[in-house]
């Protein structure tokens, strides 16, 4: 049947909304979004604040319905303000590395060459060093800011992004619509950007939201370790500070790891259902 | 003077399996408003000659001259100004048009790198639309909401919107339906008639070729082998290769289609990256000698403009019953003489 742009989208849109574990994602993901928007407004106060005694069990005391951790610190406002902390930095790192991939993987592919040789060599070197450790020594070296995690986590996992990239340009590259825009003298960059791109981002956008959730653990382990910001609150730190006391009050690490099981899930439910929504190949199974 | 001259090109590309002789110093000439045939089978480096016309793919050697200039060498900045005198139409056109764009963004591309206002690419556009049979609501829909002999109208459309002297155009009706093939093929005339366009229409399919081409050239390996005007060529092939492809052309009726002798090439097209010593055909004609394995014939005249890269003269070869493949030489040279066996 004959598709028109609006009931494209709609089509994907329609598509997306099929696979009812990408709408119970973006579900939990909204709900994310709305506790980490609304957080300020829910705890007037700093959430790192000793506000009772330490070790209070969810449920206990209506005030602080989810406890307190080994310091007397509230949980849910930890949780709450995690979220900010957590999103932030995921989907910046997230941005950061499909910017970057993209980048490197289409000039990679359009200009080939040395360029494609030097891009794709530097590409595995970023592949063959462990994530977490590099993630680790930027943050040592830069100093444990949240911006800094960013960075760190965001030249980290461009490398998947890149070479998706690169395979897509590739294949985009010799079709005849591209000889068409060559024929008629339009740019390099301008071919690269409007032509191609296009084309080329729905697998990158899929990808891109696995990566989310990816950055999302590198997050909490980087804060797990205690190379987290020390000054805003993080589920990974929570669950670090929680450890020494995972036999007698378990639930200080099981709230935080309960978020971030059910965030990462929710990121990877939504690039299922992106995958379906914007991948033909496998559209009509 | 020529629109188009092109002197003694050769393209060659660098692959891990060596070098691929694409084309092999080929020469030739389109006038303005003339329209040549460019045929020979897949991989013989017809539509490498097409997309090095272009600029598109790097010669290697000799000159391409249009309209008095030498664009052989010069970059692509020098080149802009010079893309709006050619454009190529391209074989398929599910894969030239952008799936993502409008077909009004689509025809109006060339326009708007060309610097025009969006007023004025609007205007053109609509335009260029009636001109090739669009329906004028066609602009902001997409490329796949229409059939097939549409969508190719649209890249018609596009290749002529800049009013260019010379568009290529890249076997345009080989990816059809046949039902529609005639009605595209007769637009493009239609077109050339009305703007005096010059075309180098590339195919494989001489019968096509032969209703739009004044003259042919006959592609083997990377080089010509047969040229000359379509009709002499279409009539009395000259070449053995042209003869076999003419000879491979299916006809209408199914009782001369049976009763027609074959003349069939035994064997595969040689590698490009290891190109058969003397004539580039030797190790498939039927006819092929010493001579033909050692020496590479170049370019002779038969008569007229008609001319042949083959040492010797089919006619004689022939007639002397010299044809290992085909029974009765007769009937063939009598079916293309137009007289029944």
């Amino acid at each position: 049947m004959a598709r028109s742009a609006p009931s494209q989208s709609l089509d994907h849109l329609y598509r997306f909304a099929r696979n009812k574990g990408a709408v119970l994602g973006l579900i939990i993901i909204v709900i994310v979004f709305a506790a980490a928007i609304a957080a300020p407004w829910l705890i007037d106060r700093d959430p790192l604040r000793i506000v009772y005694r330490p070790e209070i069990w969810p449920f206990t005391n209506p005030k602080y319905p989810l406890g307190t951790d080994s310091l007397g610190r509230d949980i849910l406002a930890l949780i709450l303000f995690g979220a900010r902390t957590t999103l932030m930095i995921s989907f910046a790192a997230a941005f950061t590395a499909t910017i970057l991939g993209v980048i490197i993987g289409a000039f990679a592919a359009w200009f080939g060459g040395w360029l494609d040789e030097v891009l794709t060599r530097l590409t595995e070197l970023f592949q063959t060093i462990p994530n977490i450790l590099m993630i680790m020594t930027v943050v040592a070296v830069l100093g444990q800011t949240i911006g800094n995690i960013t960075f760190a986590i965001g030249i980290t996992m461009w490398p998947p992004i890149a070479r998706l990239t690169r395979a897509e340009y590739l294949a985009l590259r010799d079709r005849e619509f591209v000889l068409a825009c060559r024929s008629m003298g339009m740019g390099n960059i301008r071919i690269m950007v409007t032509e191609i791109l296009p084309n080329a981002i729905p697998p990158v956008i899929v990808l891109g939201s696995v990566i989310i959730g990816s950055s999302i653990l590198f997050e909490s382990s980087i804060s797990f370790l205690g190379l987290g910001d020390p000054n805003v609150a993080s589920w990974g730190a929570l669950i670090g500070d929680g450890r020494t006391l995972i036999r007698r009050s378990w639930y200080i690490c099981a709230i935080p790891g309960l978020a971030i099981m059910f965030t990462v899930l929710a990121m990877n439910l939504i690039g299922d259902g992106l995958n379906d929504a914007l991948n033909p190949r496998l559209r009509d199974r | 003077m020529s629109l188009l001259s092109v002197r003694s090109l050769i393209v060659d590309y660098e692959t891990s399996g060596g070098t691929i002789h694409a084309v092999n110093d080929v020469s030739f000439e389109i006038e303005p408003g003339e329209t040549i045939g460019l045929v020979g089978e897949s991989g013989c480096g017809k539509s490498t000659l097409g997309k090095a016309v272009m600029r598109l793919t790097p010669a290697t050697e000799g000159r391409i001259v249009l309209d008095g200039k030498d664009i052989t060498q010069i970059d692509q900045r020098e080149m802009r100004p010079i893309r709006s005198k050619m454009q190529m139409i391209f074989q398929d056109p599910m894969n030239s048009l952008n799936p993502r764009r409008t077909v009004g963004a689509l025809i109006g591309q060339p326009l708007q790198v060309a610097g025009h206002s969006s007023a004025e690419v609007k205007a053109r556009v609509a335009e260029l639309m009636s001109q090739v049979g669009l329906p004028p609501d066609a602009a902001p829909r997409y490329p796949h909401e229409f059939s097939g002999g549409q969508r190719q109208r649209i890249g018609i459309a596009r290749a002529l919107a800049l009013n260019p002297k010379l568009v290529v155009c890249d076997e345009p009706v080989s990816a059809l339906d046949v039902s529609i093939r005639a009605q595209v093929i007769n637009l493009l005339q239609d077109l050339s008639d009305e703007l005096g366009v010059s075309y180098l229409f590339i195919s494989h399919d001489l019968t096509m070729v032969q209703h739009i081409a004044d003259r042919l050239l006959v592609m083997y390996l990377g080089s010509v082998v047969e040229t000359g005007p379509a009709e002499t060529i279409w009539k009395k092939p000259a070449h053995p290769y042209t003869k076999a492809l003419l000879a491979a052309a299916p006809v209408a009726d199914p009782q001369e289609m049976r009763n027609r002798k074959k003349f069939m090439l035994q064997g595969d097209l040689p590698s490009p990256a290891n190109l058969p010593k003397g004539c580039a055909f030797s190790t498939r004609c039927p006819f092929a000698e010493d001579r033909c394995r050692a020496e590479k014939p170049i370019l002779r005249r038969v008569s007229g403009e008609h001319r042949i890269a083959c040492h010797f003269d089919l006619a004689d070869r022939m007639e002397a019953g010299d044809i290992p493949t085909t029974p009765s030489p007769k009937a063939i040279t009598a079916h293309f003489e137009g007289t029944s066996v």
